[in-house]
């Protein structure tokens, strides 16, 4: 069944409706399934409370560790099943270029920032949601921030972004011994997850509508 | 307020990586910054064919962006239903607790972080979900760089950005 829309005009209202219409077309998984997905993404993260300023930003402190804890964890479940998707023919590799500039300027940016807002683009929507206002002022400054990067990206961003040293790729460098790398490599990064030494940061205005017993900062860790 | 644990999120997350992975799924990584210069686009009124950034995110951002309507929708449910954490909030009980008790000082701040958040994502390719959580399970080296130069920073600035002993 195919679902076609007269979306044309370039009013703001047609286009988010061209933007559901792209989606429909660009074969990546149905409209329903994409929104599932983010309905599941901002689920998770707001079950396992990591959107929380205390968590992101204790880990700047070192007095959090779940989101590195949960990152390692899903990272080195994924990297093994993954693999053998590919090779099944199940999945494709998506990987993006090696450009050193780009990574470590980006990267650094983005460091700091992380730390400041305690919310990284996965994290932030998901605690607007859930009504924090710091946050929403944050995603103006960051759609400014789109905007700039937009309008100034041939003369400034793409330049500055460097050469791309090519789609590199772990396994490349030990050619013969595929299957080795990535077994080693998921089970030192699921190892790392664990070997993390679990510390949390809570925010008593959360706890404080807890019954004692309920508190997890009173439990003894279980 | 209940919540997962760490293992549980990890898991989860790995098989929502997965799904979203395979060619049952959306045969593409999850990523989450994208979607933040298309709805500057469009929110700015630029025009699609005179800015060569927008035409190159066009498919990718449109994606992203369903997604997160997705993921307001799922956060929001979850926080009334499930944590009933939903609350209107402009400062962090950490923020008070490590830098200061200023409003305007936290909002100009987020606004800041936020801007320079966007751009530096955009100029490593991708963020937390599509640098971190989608590269390094494909054992990108980019997404390595990428999470070693950012945990190194983080942890940096948080050292030197709050003050680590508490009030």
């Amino acid at each position: 069944m195919d679902i076609i829309v007269k979306t044309q005009g370039d009013d703001m209202l047609s286009r988010i409706a061209q933007m559901f219409e792209d989606v429909i077309h660009q074969g990546h998984g149905s409209l329903a399934l994409v929104f599932l997905i983010g309905v599941i993404f901002g689920g998770i993260i707001q079950y396992t409370r990591v959107d929380k300023f205390e968590k992101i930003a204790g880990f700047s402190m070192l007095k959090d560790t779940i989101v590195p804890k949960m990152l390692f964890l899903a990272v080195g479940l994924t990297s093994i099943a993954l693999y053998f998707m590919i090779e099944a023919g199940w999945a494709h590799y998506h990987i993006k270029p090696v450009m050193w500039q780009g990574l470590i300027i980006g990267g650094t940016l983005f460091g700091i920032s992380m730390a400041i807002l305690g919310k990284c683009p996965g994290t932030g929507p998901v605690s607007i949601a859930e009504g924090r206002i710091d946050v929403l002022v944050g995603a103006i400054g960051g759609l400014l921030g789109g905007y700039v990067f937009t309008v100034y990206y041939d003369d400034f961003f793409k330049p500055l972004m460097g050469e791309s040293a090519g789609k590199l790729v772990l396994t490349e460098f030990f050619k013969g011994h595929e299957h080795t790398v990535v077994l080693v490599y998921g089970i030192v990064i699921t190892l790392i997850a664990i070997a993390i030494p679990k510390v949390e940061m809570f925010d008593e205005a959360d706890l404080c509508k807890l019954p004692d017993e309920e508190r997890p900062d009173k439990k003894q860790d279980a | 307020m209940s919540r997962l644990p760490w293992w549980m999120g990890g898991i989860l997350m790995s098989l929502l990586l997965l799904l979203t992975f395979s060619v049952f799924g959306a045969d593409r990584p999850i990523g989450a910054s994208t979607y933040v210069p298309y709805f500057a686009g469009i929110i700015f009124d630029l025009d699609p064919e005179k800015y060569s950034y927008l035409k190159e995110i066009e498919n990718p951002g449109a994606w992203e962006g369903v997604m997160l309507f997705g993921a307001l929708f799922g956060g929001f449910v979850t926080s009334i239903f499930i944590t009933k954490s939903f609350r209107f909030s402009l400062i962090p009980t950490g923020w008070k607790k490590y830098k200061n008790n200023s409003v305007v000082s936290r909002l100009l701040w987020s606004f800041f972080s936020g801007f320079i958040m966007i751009i530096g994502a955009r100029l490593a390719g991708g963020c937390t979900s599509g640098h971190f959580m989608s590269g390094m399970s494909q054992m990108a080296i980019s997404s390595m760089i990428f999470g070693g130069v950012v945990l190194v920073v983080v942890i940096v600035t948080g050292r030197l950005f709050y003050n680590v002993k508490e009030k």
